[in-house]
């Protein structure tokens, strides 16, 4: 992790120090492309720091399950684990001031497009994890039938709006075909339940269990089968990822696998977001079924591995962003990510 | 004699308006070296911490080319109504708290609770209970602009002398016309006070209207720029521009009072 001092001395001094402190050892991968557990300096851990969006959540069990089953400490990393905003976030993982990041793809995609330094190192869900969601019955499967709907939103950015852009194209409509209202606040279930829109983007691991639970049963209207685009996945700044390639691929690696735990046991991630979210324990069953409901989007069964990132998958999602005009296409996809994790 | 004495005061007034200017123009000018030097020195790249000139630049484009006036419109037209209504309801509650004692004792713990309660939290319920939209949102800024207003308008009011009241009513003057003609009066400079502080407050509520639910303003554009775009020297150009406004808002605030207020 990279801290820019504030004065010049400070510069020279931190210099000096980082040059002393910084750990030589990072995990170096197998010919599989996983890391072998043990650093080159035997017992020093690379302190690393991570970055999730949203906040402390069952959805990130994997990270859990790596930092407290030794998945981390393995691959000879102490891992912090902070949140932030996916603005911010971009930004501080492209800044150095984190190491590491869980971000969208399509904001990936705008943010190197805008100048800033990090790209796409491993997915994390092979499926699309927002939908259009309504009450049953309600949601339209040809997204065509969405006009003179009314939608809520967060606003006019991030994923959920990706999406929503995605789905209109792909019925030959347009944001002003619809009345959208928004809820900056990720408030729409909300505006769902007291008849305020008709239908509402969100999560599908989250929202329509969170209707369900205020007795609503829900529909969705996905865009894998219809304007696919990458999910959310793990990111790094250029310049880790050019330093330090195989600590990259350690902790991509490290994920990967506390992730095929999970999947294989997705008890043993419940507990260990337990552990670190004491209050899921307030509503487990949410909890339990948000969790399974994150694993079928995670979709490892239709990728050749954990973490696989799809190039068919990324050329689709980055014609259809450049149509939307989230970004002008002058940056090529091929630089936007960099598998961390080969499969041979 | 007169005349020359008027024509020394006016130049008086002309050099020291100049001189205000000056100390004005200096105190930008350092204010963006200082900003220039923290980028050139920290090294700071464009998305963390643009340098002023790259602001400026981008400022300029999105006048060009109609990004910033939408937004700009939506947040003034929001500020103004919203501080219009708050300022209106917190003069008729200062008057009454200042009047009634059981008022005071009352309404004064709910006034100073609700003021404990973050106003984001509670936003987004407001927004749902007054159905969103512009009502939604000038009711949302009027809250934030309402407490200082009427604190400092039943302050005002119970700072008026009490010999001139007793004398208004000595004299006739009916509860109304003291109040109206008296009170109100001697309470301006405090009153004055509280708009200032009120009226910087109806920008920030207006954002915060916004970022509860709109489609338009400048709050938006800051979660735009932000979230959807990673334009950060854009984010800038829409907090300069809160800034601006918040600056001109007391601006005119203070006209007012120079206007009313003797000296």
């Amino acid at each position: 992790m990279r801290m820019r001092p504030r004065l010049p001395l400070l510069v020279l001094a931190g210099a000096v120090v980082l040059a002393a402190c910084t750990p030589t050892s990072s995990a170096s991968p197998s010919s599989t492309g996983q890391p072998s557990a043990s650093s080159s300096n035997a017992g020093e851990l690379r302190p690393i720091r991570l970055l999730l969006s949203y906040r402390p959540d069952v959805q990130f069990a994997p990270f859990y399950v790596a930092q407290q089953d030794g998945y981390f400490e393995r691959a000879g990393l102490d891992v912090t684990i902070e949140h932030a905003d996916g603005g911010d976030l971009i930004r501080l993982v492209a800044d150095g001031q984190a190491d590491f990041g869980v971000a969208d793809a399509t904001d990936v995609m705008v943010a190197r497009t805008s100048g800033i330094p990090v790209q796409y190192v491993s997915t994390l869900y092979q499926l699309f994890p927002v939908a259009v969601i309504g009450p049953t019955g309600s949601v339209p499967t040809d997204p065509a039938a969405l006009a003179g709907k009314r939608i809520g939103t967060p606003g006019p950015y991030g994923s959920s709006w990706v999406a929503l852009l995605a789905l209109l194209d792909a019925g030959g409509l347009t944001a002003d075909d619809v009345k959208v209202r928004e809820y900056p606040q990720y408030n729409q279930v909300d505006g769902l339940l007291n008849g305020d829109v008709d239908l509402i983007t969100g999560f599908r691991n989250n929202e329509p269990l969170r209707l369900e639970a205020a007795g609503m049963q829900t529909d969705q209207l996905t865009v894998d089968a219809i304007a696919p685009l990458p999910g959310p996945g793990l990111i790094v700044g250029d310049d880790l990822q050019a330093a330090d390639p195989e600590l990259v691929t350690a902790f991509a690696s490290a994920i990967a696998q506390a992730q095929e735990a999970v999947i294989a046991d997705p008890e043993t991630g419940l507990q260990a977001a337990l552990v670190e979210v004491p209050t899921i324990a307030e509503d487990v069953e949410t909890a339990r079924a948000v969790l399974l409901a994150t694993v079928d989007l995670w979709a490892a069964d239709v990728s050749p591995g954990i973490g696989w990132i799809d190039p068919d998958l990324w050329a689709t999602g980055y014609r259809t962003m450049v149509k939307l005009g989230f970004i002008d296409g002058s940056v090529p996809v091929e630089e936007m990510y960099s598998a961390a994790l080969r499969f041979d | 004699m007169g005349r020359g004495r008027a024509q020394g005061s006016a130049r008086g007034g002309r050099v020291k308006a100049l001189r205000r200017l000056g100390f004005a123009a200096l105190s930008v000018a350092g204010f963006l070296l200082i900003w220039k030097a923290v980028v050139v020195v920290g090294g700071y790249p464009e998305y963390i911490l643009p340098a002023p000139e790259v602001v400026l630049a981008r400022a300029v484009e999105a006048i060009q080319n109609g990004t910033l006036q939408p937004h700009l419109a939506a947040t003034l037209q929001e500020s103004v109504m919203g501080f219009t209504a708050g300022m209106a309801i917190a003069v008729l509650v200062g008057i009454l708290l200042a009047k009634s004692l059981t008022a005071e004792r009352v309404l004064s713990p709910y006034l100073v609770a609700a003021q404990a309660i973050p106003i984001l939290a509670l936003a987004p319920l407001l927004d749902i209970w007054f159905g969103g939209g512009l009502t939604a949102r000038i009711v949302i800024c009027a809250l934030i602009v309402f407490f200082p207003i009427a604190i400092a308008t039943m302050v005002g009011i119970r700072g008026t002398d009490p010999l001139l009241v007793e004398m208004a009513r000595a004299n006739g003057a009916r509860p109304d016309q003291v109040t109206r003609l008296l009170e109100l009066p001697s309470a301006l400079p405090v009153l004055f006070g509280g708009l200032r502080v009120g009226v910087t407050l109806a920008v920030i509520g207006a954002v915060v209207a916004e970022w509860t639910g709109a489609s338009v303003g400048l709050g938006v554009l800051i979660n735009i720029a932000d979230q959807g775009l990673f334009d950060t020297p854009l984010m800038f150009v829409a907090l300069g521009t809160l800034a601006l406004l918040g600056l001109t808002f007391y601006g005119v605030v203070l006209l007012a009072e120079r206007a009313l207020v003797p000296r």
